[in-house]
């Protein structure tokens, strides 16, 4: 560990021979919701979590931001059978709606075997089965069971079972983020990818980006009118020998996690979890430095502290 | 937890009717044992003080105990929305009608319209219970609305009219014509059902091991592979533990009524 130097210079931390910079990942107050897909065997329940929650990256270019949380055994879900949990990050309740409709009418609705519940406990509703139910054509029934309201939709293998409101919260966070550096590619990817793995064993969060890892990490802005974002030049390592460059020579590769989690502790334990597998192998395999991303603080409501996360 | 047991006396028996309503656990909470004894019953056409049939000792709290239930006690637990309430004996009709919330437990057999209206909480019977389990009486629009209700022993006719939502449970036999008029809900019975189930049923799911006779309006839809099954074995076994029936197997075979009416109604027979 590492401070200010005598002349008020910051000094970089060290840990394991890998150079934590004194930032912060600057993350945003979202909506989110989610549901729980079952199918009559845990690969059909995960083909329909991973078909759902395509192109479901950022919410800025696909309207929702989609992973998947968590495999739930059958002895946890609605009706006994293999499920898997998916969450969706968006920008408001009512734009959660629409992405969660289409989602659920094309990506559930046709996996065989798969029926929907709500994924999320929240007083708030979103209508899961709002336009899903009517596919039935009039033959979809309703069956109260307890206090939850389930819609049985008559499909060619038997029947399409869609809880009636799944729980929708308007304090999650979305935007957590790691910026992974190294001098070796696939040594940083295999380090990233262990991350990623480690963050997906925390409750309640997901890394919407292909496999957890962006490799186009963006700045807000461009030079050119209408781009809402564009590459972020300060991480790129081809553009080293341009001003505004924050990478070292010695730098081949960054990647990035970004992180969405229903609340802001489980993003916080997200970054701990990651930062802790990167810092306990990467150096091995060429990572070189972590940093995060941020907009100076003054658009995100979050800020995690790279150095607040350490193991 | 605090207990108050109200002991019918020795040769108190009530010649008429005796209409329990209201005496539940939290009207009697902050009561004296002399105020409880106090309180005013009707018995037949007459008006009489709860002492002057059962003797009141205890503390009133969360749940009353009645000892030495009769066939004439009606209106046990009726309205019911907090504690529980255990009857050691039998009880009368419109056992609790209008119930809402909370557990009224009858080791005995119960009269007809048990669970009248019902519309939340559960009535477990360790008896028999008569007709018009879950039913309604003249005039109104739908029965049981919610709750569930087991019955250790068989259900008599008509069970579940104009039900809408909710669960009745028999590990022995519904009487003929379960499910009339029914509008939603489930009537589950581990021994099966007697004459002509469903009459005029427009939703609803009546799950058992046979059906004495069908009606010529419900048609045969051959066997089916149900996930909504599995929801109904769970739900029941979160809800009620070890008196819940046993899980239902995924496939079952169908039939799809009642035709004179929606016919979105369903009896499905398991082996």
């Amino acid at each position: 560990m590492s401070d200010i130097k005598a002349n008020g210079e910051k000094s970089p931390t060290i840990v394991n021979d890998i150079q934590i910079d004194d930032t912060f990942a600057e993350a945003f107050g979202m909506s989110a919701t989610g549901v729980i897909i079952t199918a009559d065997t845990p690969k059909w329940a995960m083909i329909a979590a991973k078909t759902m929650s395509g192109f479901g990256t950022s919410v800025i270019g696909c309207g929702a931001e989609c992973g998947i949380d968590d495999e739930v055994p059958a002895s946890d879900t609605p009706d006994g059978r293999p499920g898997v949990r998916v969450l969706l990050f968006g920008f408001s309740p009512d734009a959660l709606l629409p992405q969660l409709k289409n989602r659920v009418g094309q990506c559930v609705l046709t996996s065989p075997g798969s029926a929907c519940y709500n994924g999320v406990e929240a007083d708030e509703r979103l209508k899961l089965s709002t336009g899903i139910r009517f596919f039935g054509d009039g033959f979809q029934t309703a069956k109260k069971v307890g206090d939850r309201r389930f819609w049985r939709v008559p499909v060619m293998d038997g029947e399409f079972v869609c809880e009636d409101t799944t729980g929708v919260v308007t304090d999650a966070v979305g935007g957590g983020n790691l910026l992974i550096i190294g001098r070796e590619r696939a040594g940083l990817l295999e380090t990233t990818e262990a991350a990623v793995d480690a963050i997906a064993k925390v409750p309640d969060v997901i890394a919407p980006f292909p496999g957890g890892i962006v490799r186009s990490g963006s700045k807000v802005g461009a030079k050119y009118a209408g781009m809402m974002a564009s590459t972020n030049n300060a991480f790129c390592p081809t553009l080293k020998a341009f001003p505004g460059s924050e990478l070292s020579d010695d730098t081949i590769a960054v990647l990035e996690i970004v992180i969405d989690g229903l609340t802001s502790k489980a993003v916080s334990a997200a970054m701990k979890a990651g930062l802790k597998t990167v810092l306990g192998s990467g150096a091995q395999r060429g990572v070189t430095r972590v940093s995060a991303g941020n907009y100076g603080g003054k658009l995100g409501q979050h800020h995690y502290h790279l150095k607040e996360h350490l193991p | 937890m605090s207990t108050l047991t109200l002991t019918l006396r020795q040769g108190a028996q009530p010649v008429g009717r005796m209409s329990l309503a209201g005496v539940l656990p939290a009207k009697l909470a902050g009561l004296s044992e002399d105020e409880i004894s106090k309180l005013p019953i009707r018995v037949g056409a007459g008006h009489f003080a709860l002492g002057d049939f059962f003797s009141v000792k205890g503390t009133p709290g969360d749940t009353l105990v009645i000892a030495g239930g009769t066939h004439n006690l009606d209106e046990v637990g009726a309205g019911l929305s907090a504690g529980v309430i255990v009857v050691d004996g039998d009880i009368g009709g419109y056992g609790a009608r209008r119930m809402s919330a909370g557990h009224l437990e009858i080791k005995g057999c119960t009269g007809p319209y048990l669970a009248s209206r019902l519309s939340g909480g559960l009535v477990t019977v360790s008896g028999s219970a008569g007709d018009n389990v879950g039913g309604i009486q003249a005039g109104e629009k739908f029965g049981m609305t919610g709750g569930v209700v087991v019955v250790e022993g068989d259900i008599g006719t008509r069970a579940g009219d104009r039900m809408r939502r909710g669960t009745i449970v028999a590990r022995g036999k519904f009487g003929d014509h379960a499910g009339s008029r029914m509008m939603g809900g489930t009537l589950w019975s581990e021994a099966g059902f007697g004459k002509e189930p469903g009459p005029l049923l427009r939703r609803g799911t009546l799950i058992g091991p046979s059906v004495e006779k069908f009606l010529p309006t419900f048609v045969e839809g051959g066997s089916h592979d149900l996930v909504v099954l599995g929801l109904l074995s769970r739900h029941v076994q979160d809800a009620l533990g070890d008196l819940a029936p046993k899980a239902l197997p995924r496939v079952v075979h169908k039939y799809s009524g009642d035709m004179a009416t929606i016919g979105k109604g369903e009896i499905l027979l398991f082996d």
